[in-house]
């Protein structure tokens, strides 16, 4: 943008050019801007007279006696940083940042030079905001705050800090990016922000606070933002009318967290998908309010949603312990019923208990018709379907909970697929299963997942649409493409077997993988129906990030020739190839429903989320030697991941059917 | 709104006059202009292991002395100036000022645009200013400086450091709210709305407190001092960095400094000592001496080392989650810490 423009000190007055013209003069007539200025001059008068505005209630904010290694990295928390005094009796906003979780007190440096000592005394995590607390305070600005949804991005915005230096308060302008980010958390600005203003207001011309400047949290709905993006021309600011009216919680020292609803979503696009209820969580406040799978949200707080973005656009700054309104209405009644709306209120929780997955133990046959009766194709041996006497070419006609809950009617597999996700291993059903036209009930306990592959697996043919080809068909192509410079290898069953699993294979790293190599894999394909994608690395001696685009653009390429099964796509490494295969399942996100990986560690970079029940992955991991293995089987298993064994032996090569026979389970039910 | 137009014309004229004279104001471009030319693009040693060979200078006269920032640049044989207009000018080093990291060149040139260096006069924070400068090398030949418009984000003392070294000056800098620390900025021109010349931008450099990179200008007044010294040869009296004051001096035993940055607590009061009679206790932390903040026990010695002797001590500490201030008295002459 450029500062010639008469723009901002007319912005906060839109539409009102004749105002904004008169106000011009008037300055010019009461000698604070020297008649006919450059718009510079008066903006600048403008900037100085809006942060005195709020200067006295802006103070900078010590650590006391920290002694933490990260704390003295550079951009650590060691250095000063600031914090907005929001009540005369001792209130201080400031960040997570300058107050770390283990401070115990920190020292406040009043605009006046004094020293006094505050203790945090409630925290919003989410937001990275800690309220300290001191004695009462001389000297209060009245601030002024103007709510996010009365800005405009590009009109003027200021960061005030005192890390620079305590008597003077540090400036740095710019103006507002959004209003509405990191899922309506924050407002954002490409003023300078750093650790010397984090906790400092954001204001605007007129002197009225915007909101706290913060490191937005890196965790915060998957942005990857933190204090590494200072100065660059990005920086976030948490509103501060939504953060006093926080105030009261905070000020009885409570810990605001995310809240937690319990719904999963029927849809796999998490932003553009439509807010179909796919899956409640036993026991969670969404069970409790009696939201069923099947609903869709149609607005919550009154606030209409129509895509699943715009539910965690309202979902995500909401705090465990508020109650949230959430108006619902039936899809899965059929169009006969009565679309009829109904209003329910549910008090969101810090944490459900750690999820798990729970099957019925059957795989589900692929059909074109998303909607159509699920229908078995092959009931696992030893689970709870065989033993209730389910057998292939059953259909699903009815599921229900057993002691009450809704009778499911005809369920598709992703309908089955939902609800298994709200239940949990142990809970009994029971099953209308229609056999040659009748119909009879079985009562069934849920299974937890497998530990281990089982020793048989479905046969394609019985998934899959196509007929079985003979063993020998499996074909090795190249998967070439635009923009891939070394075109992988992929081993693929008979042509007429759709949609297809897809494992992705990654070796150690070797540079290119030969035809011959694909060898060990034709047998397995032919076997599980499965198609196996190769890529080698760009650098024989290492993979790295770079080789990841090229990967993805490999499973494109094979999605643009045959029909791929998007519940079943895996990735599977050893060695070095391991810790690249959680890499390229990172890029893959929700579209990558299986990682197996043998002797490496997950990758520092890769964040374990909490399992999302219904699209969770299958993970499997090998090496029982390697206590850093194990450390990930409990992180993972924690977050709510099912993580079975991998068994291998060294030198026997990639265990070629194992791998194929579990990408062909992935869509286990 | 023809009202308002007749309304702004009355006090338009009233306002004309009662400032009697009006004050013209350039606007940003003729100012952005009129800065450049007297901004040029040094070329000189450097682009082996990483190091750039370029960065930019300021002439500060019609016969062409330019004043730039001290650094590995200017350490060749051949030395080349590029002006605003292309002419290319082989440069002569008159000298360096090392603590202010400052040089002057001279070139054999007459009637160039030049600034003003006034030897005076600071601006404060909150004022707009552009930053002009050859950054990344990105202007060849005729082509004009690059410009960046930011606003001086705060006056403050030079806390910084270069890898493990401290920058050796230590006095007030403007720090800008622009990104300036790049390559080929050091030696840019800083101006003011008006086209003052308010400052030169500085090397790159973090700051010590916070660890972030700054982006900062050497004041003009500064760089005025600078100047006259380099070219008078005068030897400016150099106020030598007070040497660390060992705190046992007055009866404070801190903590041993195992790591860098041990936070300063009192392990123990001597008895009958300065601090004991004051009130100092065994287990406080100490936060600030006089005004300075004090994060370190090294930095509580520089800290003590900066108050002369005679002068009163004042500490703040914290003391079971209050902050309490202690007069320990005059400061004794004492012997250095360590």
């Amino acid at each position: 943008m450029t500062w010639n423009q008469h723009g901002s000190l007319m912005r906060t007055h839109r539409g009102q050019r004749p105002i904004g013209w008169c106000l011009a003069v008037w300055l010019v007539a009461i000698g604070v801007v020297p008649a006919r200025a450059e718009p510079t001059l008066a903006e600048e008068a403008a900037f100085r007279k809006a942060v005195a505005r709020v200067a006295p209630a802006v103070v900078r904010i010590e650590p006391a006696g920290t002694t933490s290694a990260a704390a003295a990295e550079p951009g650590g928390s060691a250095g000063p940083s600031t914090g907005l005094v929001v009540d005369a009796s001792g209130l201080i906003l400031a960040t997570a940042f300058a107050v770390p979780d283990d401070a115990t007190s920190v020292v406040v440096v009043l605009p006046d030079g004094r020293r006094v000592a505050a203790t945090p005394r409630g925290r919003d995590v989410p937001r990275g905001i800690v309220l300290l607390e001191t004695e009462a305070l001389p000297g209060e600005a009245a601030l002024e705050t103007v709510s996010r949804f009365d800005l405009e991005p590009g009109q003027w915005a200021i960061a005030v800090g005192r890390g620079w230096a305590a008597s003077e308060p540090g400036v740095a302008v710019g103006v507002v990016s959004a209003v509405d980010r990191g899922w309506g958390l924050a407002v954002q600005t490409d003023a300078s922000v750093s650790p010397v203003n984090y906790g400092g207001p954001l204001i605007d011309i007129a002197g009225r606070v915007i909101g706290i400047l913060v490191p937005l949290p890196a965790d915060t709905a998957g942005m990857k933002v933190g204090t590494e993006l200072y100065d660059a021309g990005i920086g976030f600011a948490i509103p501060l009318d939504e953060l006093l009216a926080e105030l009261p919680r905070m000020k009885r020292g409570e810990t605001l967290r995310h809240g937690v609803l319990g719904i999963g979503y029927r849809s796999r696009d998490r932003i553009n998908g439509e807010p179909v209820i796919g899956s409640v969580r036993q026991g969670s406040p969404a069970a409790r309010a009696g939201v069923r799978p099947g609903d869709r949200i149609v607005a919550v707080d009154g606030r209409p949603v129509v895509r699943i973005a715009d539910a965690r656009h309202r979902f995500v700054p909401r705090h465990a312990g508020d109650e949230i309104e959430l108006t619902l209405e039936r899809v899965d009644d059929g169009p006969e019923a009565k679309r009829g709306q109904r209003t329910v209120r549910a008090t969101l929780v810090e944490t459900l208990p750690p999820w798990r997955r729970a099957v019925l133990g059957v795989v589900a046959a692929a059909s074109d018709d998303d909607a159509a009766m699920a229908r078995v194709a092959w009931v696992l041996p030893g689970g709870p379907a065989a033993a209730a006497g389910v057998i292939a070419g059953d259909r699903v006609a009815s599921i229900a909970a057993v002691g009450g809950g809704d009778v499911v009617e005809a369920p598709s597999s992703a309908i089955l697929r939902g609800l298994l996700a709200g239940w949990e291993p142990g809970f009994r059903v029971r099953v209308g299963l229609d056999r040659d036209g009748a119909t009879s009930f079985v009562e069934l306990d849920l299974a937890a997942m497998p530990s281990e592959v089982p020793d048989e697996g479905p046969p394609p043919d019985a998934v899959a649409a196509g007929p079985a080809g003979p063993v020998d068909a499996a074909q090795v192509v190249k998967l070439e493409g635009a923009e891939i410079a070394e075109p992988p290898f992929a081993v693929l069953p008979p042509a007429s077997r759709e949609p297809l699993p897809v494992l992705i294979h990654l070796g150690p790293p070797r540079g290119a993988v030969t035809e011959a190599e694909t060898a060990v894999w034709k047998a397995a394909v032919a076997q599980a129906g499965v198609a196996v994608i190769l890529p080698g690395s760009s650098d024989p001696r290492q993979w790295s990030r770079d080789d990841i685009p090229a990967v993805v653009r490999a499973l494109q390429s094979l999605d643009a020739r045959r029909r791929i099964d998007p519940a079943r796509v895996a990735v599977a490494g050893s060695g070095a190839g391991g810790g690249f295969a959680w890499l390229v399942a990172e890029r893959l996100g929700p579209a990558c429903r299986g990682v197996a990986v043998t002797d490496a560690a997950l990758p520092r970079q890769v964040t374990v989320e909490p399992a999302e029940p219904g699209t969770a992955r299958w993970i499997l991991l090998g090496s029982a030697h390697d206590p850093r293995i194990e450390q990930d089987r409990g992180r993972l298993e924690s977050a709510g991941y099912p993580v079975g064994t991998l068994a291998i032996e060294p030198a026997a090569g990639p265990p070629a059917a194992v791998l194929c026979r579990w990408v062909s389970l992935l869509g286990l039910l | 709104m023809t009202r308002c137009l007749a309304a702004v014309v009355v006090v338009w004229a009233g306002a004309a006059a009662v400032s009697g004279v009006a004050v013209e104001t350039p606007t940003v471009q003729q100012v952005a202009a009129a800065a450049a030319r007297k901004v040029v693009k040094i070329h000189g040693a450097g682009g082996v292991r990483g190091l750039e060979a370029y960065q930019s200078g300021i002439l500060i006269s019609p016969e062409g002395r330019v004043v730039t920032a001290m650094s590995t640049v200017l350490d060749a044989d051949d030395i080349d100036c590029v002006l605003d207009d292309g002419r290319r000018f082989r440069a002569e080093l008159v000298g360096v000022d090392p603590r202010r990291e400052l040089a002057v060149l001279s070139i054999d040139a007459a009637d160039l645009p030049a600034f003003t260096l006034a030897a005076d006069g600071r601006v404060s924070a909150g004022t707009r200013v552009l930053a002009l400068s050859n950054l990344f090398g990105v202007a060849v030949g005729d082509e004009r400086v690059s410009v960046q418009r930011g606003v001086i984000a705060a006056v403050v003392p030079l806390e910084a450091r270069r890898g493990a070294a401290e920058a050796p000056y230590t006095g007030e800098v403007y720090v800008l709210d622009c990104t300036t620390n790049n390559p080929g900025s050091p030696g840019g021109a800083v101006v003011d709305a008006r086209g003052h010349l308010v400052g030169m931008l500085g090397k790159e450099l973090r700051a010590t407190t916070s660890g972030i990179w700054l982006n900062y200008a050497l004041p003009a007044d500064e760089v005025a001092r600078g100047v006259e010294g380099v070219v008078t040869g005068a030897a400016e009296p150099v106020a030598g960095k007070p040497e660390p004051f060992d705190p046992r001096e007055l009866g404070i035993v801190l903590v041993p400094d195992l790591l860098d940055r041990t936070p300063p607590f009192v392990e123990s009061v001597v008895p009958d000592s300065p601090a004991d009679r004051a009130g100092l206790r065994a287990d406080d932390l100490v936060i600030a001496v006089g005004q300075r903040s004090v994060a370190t026990r090294a930095a509580v010695e520089r800290a003590l080392g900066a108050v002369a002797p005679g002068d009163p001590v004042r500490l703040a500490v914290v003391r079971a989650g209050a902050v309490v201030d202690i007069d320990v008295g005059p400061r004794p002459r004492g012997a250095t810490a360590r």
